[in-house]
């Protein structure tokens, strides 16, 4: 019954086995990131960033038509214009992080929007852009294999800076230039993630196998490194579960997916180890030292 | 000498009021389809401004402030029915204005699907025919002096919609009845089926708006396996991917691109009604065919 | 002595405003050098441009030769994420940044040095805890480890023993005198007077300006004090441009 239930969707079906692999993926590259965003406070800017690319998909649209390759294009530099902007003026102002991102967004947004009405066309570029994971062709999924291959390789070389600056900035500028870089190829991470992810499978599951399984990392570890490979393994989970409910049952796959980890966040705010719930409400006898 | 060109000038200018006094009759029509019937029963008695034009997606429109002006300046304001234009309810009433709203599909016979009516009535040519006479009705209605002229144009038309008709059923007679199906996007395409006999079906429901699951995926897969259906058309609207995964999958080609809810603009392959039949169909026939 | 850090008639301060005006002066490399001052004297100000963190508006800071990020610097309010899953270890030894860089391998030696500096401090056995879980005083140790760790030539403490107990002072201060015996040269500001003179062999007595610079005893004075406290006031809005400065500023 097992079998039933867990391999055979994928053993007969090949949309499910690329479905899966690209969740893998996803899960690999999206969930360190996020792990990253939600410590630095900045778990909203996967929405934001849904909106700032618009005017990068619009002139995408306006040149070639719909044409995914340049409307994803046109996306991506939008993103990164938004994101590097933000994140020098946050730098060098006292402006923060979030306030930032935000005026730089609407910036972006109303850009777009004024340029799809001036156009005069009406379908909703960003609802064409966005995919969707049960149609995982063969360019699709060789762009978020090696979006996930960068990502892990970019995200090694810039840990240990990106770490420090997130505990102790000023630390990081006394005793070294990385943490501006370092930063800056971080947002540049998080935009090509974010983009990527849209084009292939939609705003909803692209952000949220970032943010989610952070959420659940952090009720079970207290370390970043602990935190990133739990945030890795949830990610994963969910995807499997997801597809499999999604396969039983007529919910559509994205919501799947997102609802499986929803279930497992739920569970680690009760039941996680460090901070959860119950474990506050009946923390047992108290310990010698 | 002069008295002379006085006079001609007030046989001109006497001339020209009669022509100046019949203004056009200002109309809104919802989407592209339903604009052009309007013009081709009002002709150049009528103005037709259109809300969502060629390839527009009118399930998802979200109106613009210039769209409720259109409509506040607008005598007759045209629409489909049947829970299609789901923004216009609101629409017109914040637009204000005193339009006469006709809804194009009064008196046909809806498909119902779960709990609410498929709204692509126009799909089958005997339905577009209803459609032309109540625009007709309403533009007499409006500008009773132009009756006999909406009459006249609508007649042709109809008989227009009447060889189209059979167009199709000839068209449709030539493919092997083992071969009448087909997979497309959006189910869109309900009343054709159920007037010319070819089967269509959809991974997405009834609206662009929703989105497909694993196991409705599957289930298409193993249909067209199982019933061995020739071919997946893509739309003008949608995001292709998915049919050609389907496609790839099952090894089944795709048929080209079917329009069903949209005309596309002028140097497209389907800038009238009957263009977009011809085309659909055509489509379906050499995919079929073979 | 060689000259550890010169300033040439610097002038730091914040949106044209100097909170630092116009001080000239040496420190010996080997100092151990107190300086102290009413609130709004510019000490933390001063030290901002001493390790680089701000860019004098007038004047020039040698610093013979030492790059500014092997300098050692603890601020007087650390903008520390207490919140955030790092360890005591790791945190730590994020002070040999300058000897690993992005990749280098924290070994066996270095884990060493990182256990012997906790050890130093008092820190033993904190290892595995998460830094939210440290009081202020074990912070504050904890950057002192840090301190320890970077193994700077030049070391500068703003305020590092404010709202600490007793005997977490008396065991830092331990540190910060091993350190002048090692021939670092040690800038401290401190705002308990007895502190100063018993430890302290030099003070600058900053209120903006040099007060006073020299041997503790001779700066400490009542009349001295008097003076700075007076000389401190708030920035004047209505200030117009110091007819002083004709020097451009150069980079810190």
């Amino acid at each position: 019954m097992f079998r039933e239930v867990l391999i055979a969707p994928f053993s007969e079906f090949e949309f499910m086995r690329r479905a899966l692999a690209a969740v893998i993926a996803l899960a690999l590259a999206g969930a360190p990131i996020g792990v990253f965003l939600m410590l630095r406070r900045m778990s909203l800017v996967g929405d934001a960033m849904a909106h700032a690319i618009l005017p990068g998909a619009a002139i995408g649209f306006l040149l070639c038509g719909l044409n995914l390759f340049a409307m994803t294009a046109g996306g991506l530099i939008a993103g990164f214009t938004v994101a590097i902007l933000a994140g020098v003026v946050a730098r060098s102002t006292e402006m923060k992080e979030d306030a930032s991102l935000a005026t730089f967004y609407l910036v972006s947004l109303a850009v777009g929007v004024s340029i799809v009405s001036v156009k005069g066309t009406n379908i909703d570029l960003l609802h064409v852009l966005f995919g969707n994971i049960l149609a995982m062709d063969d360019a699709t999924l060789l762009v978020i294999a090696a979006n996930a291959t960068i990502t892990l390789i970019v995200l090694a070389l810039i840990f240990r800076p990106l770490v420090i600056e997130s505990v102790d900035p000023l630390f990081l500028r006394t005793v070294s230039r990385a943490g501006a870089p370092a930063h800056l190829a971080f947002l540049a991470l998080v935009v090509i993630n974010l983009v990527n992810g849209f084009q292939a499978l939609g705003t909803l599951l692209a952000v949220g196998l970032m943010i989610l399984p952070a959420g659940i990392a952090r009720f079970w570890s207290r370390d970043i490194t602990g935190m990133i490979g739990i945030a890795v393994a949830s990610a994963l989970l969910s995807g499997y579960a997801g597809l499999v409910l999604s396969f039983q049952t007529r919910v559509p796959t994205g919501p799947a997916i997102i609802l499986v980890a929803a279930g497992l966040y739920v569970g680690s705010v009760l039941f996680g180890r460090v901070g959860g719930l119950v474990r506050q409400l009946f923390p047992g006898r108290h310990l010698e030292a | 000498m002069r008295r002379l060109l006085l006079s001609l000038l007030g046989l001109m200018l006497a001339a020209a009021v009669p022509v100046r006094a019949q203004d056009r009759l200002n109309v809104v029509a919802s989407f592209s389809i339903l604009a052009d019937f309007v013009r081709n029963v009002g002709g150049d008695r009528v103005d037709v401004t259109t809300l969502v034009g060629p390839d527009g997606d009118v399930h998802v429109y979200t109106p613009a402030p210039a769209d409720a002006s259109k409509v506040a300046a607008a005598k007759l304001l045209v629409i489909n029915g049947l829970g299609l234009e789901g923004w216009l309810p609101r629409l017109a009433q914040s637009a204000g204005g005193q339009a006469t709203i006709v809804t194009a599909t009064r008196g046909v016979t809806p498909i119902i699907i779960g709990s609410a009516p498929d709204p692509h009535a126009w799909q089958s040519v005997l339905n577009a025919k209803i459609y032309v006479a109540n625009i007709r009705d309403a533009l007499v209605k409006a500008d009773p002096a132009a009756a006999a002229a909406f009459a006249a144009r609508a007649n042709a038309y109809l008989a227009r919609l009447a060889g189209l008709d059979l167009e199709v059923r000839a068209a449709v007679a030539q493919i092997a009845p083992s071969r009448r199906q087909v997979i497309s996007t959006h189910n869109a395409f309900g009343y054709f089926a159920k007037a010319y006999g070819i089967d269509f079906i959809a991974p997405s429901g009834v609206s662009t708006e929703s989105e497909a699951s694993a196991r409705d995926i599957a289930a298409i897969i193993s249909q067209i396996r199982r019933l061995r259906i020739p071919a997946v058309f893509l739309e003008n609207i949608s995001d292709p991917r998915l049919i050609e995964r389907i496609a790839a999958e099952t090894g089944v080609k795709v048929g080209g691109t079917l329009y069903s809810d949209s005309l596309t603009g002028e140097n497209g392959d389907s800038p009238t009604y009957i263009d977009m039949v011809r085309h659909n169909i055509r489509t379906l026939t050499s995919a079929l065919a073979e | 002595m060689t000259a550890q850090l010169q300033l040439s008639d610097v002038t730091l301060g914040y949106d044209r405003h100097p909170a630092v005006h116009h001080l000239s002066g040496e420190i010996a490399a080997g100092a151990l050098l107190a300086i102290v001052g009413p609130n709004g004297a510019g000490k933390s100000t001063l030290f901002r441009g001493i390790v680089g963190l701000l860019k004098p508006l007038a004047g020039t800071i040698q610093r013979a030769g030492l790059d500014v990020l092997d300098i050692a610097y603890l601020p007087q309010s650390a903008d520390i994420d207490r919140s955030f899953p790092i360890s005591v270890y790791d945190f730590v030894g994020t002070g040999l940044w300058r000897e690993t860089g992005f990749f280098g391998g924290m070994g066996k030696p270095a884990g060493a040095r990182i256990v012997a500096a906790l050890a130093a401090v008092g820190l033993n056995g904190f290892e595995n805890r998460p830094i939210g879980t440290l009081s202020g005083g074990q912070l504050q140790r904890l950057l002192f480890a840090r301190v320890l760790l970077q193994d700077a030539r030049l070391i500068v403490l703003d305020e590092p023993f404010n709202a600490i107990d007793a005997k977490t002072s008396a065991d830092l201060l331990l540190l910060v005198k091993r350190w002048h015996a090692e021939q670092r040269t040690v800038l401290a500001a401190l705002h308990d007077m007895d502190l100063v003179r018993a430890h302290f062999p030099e003070t600058l007595l900053l209120a903006r300006g040099k007060v006073a610079w020299g041997l503790t005893a001779e700066v400490l004075t009542a009349e001295n004090l008097l003076a700075a406290q007076r000389m401190c006031e708030a920035f004047d809005d209505s200030a117009t441009a110091c007819v002083v400065d004709s020097l451009p500023s150069r980079a810190a």
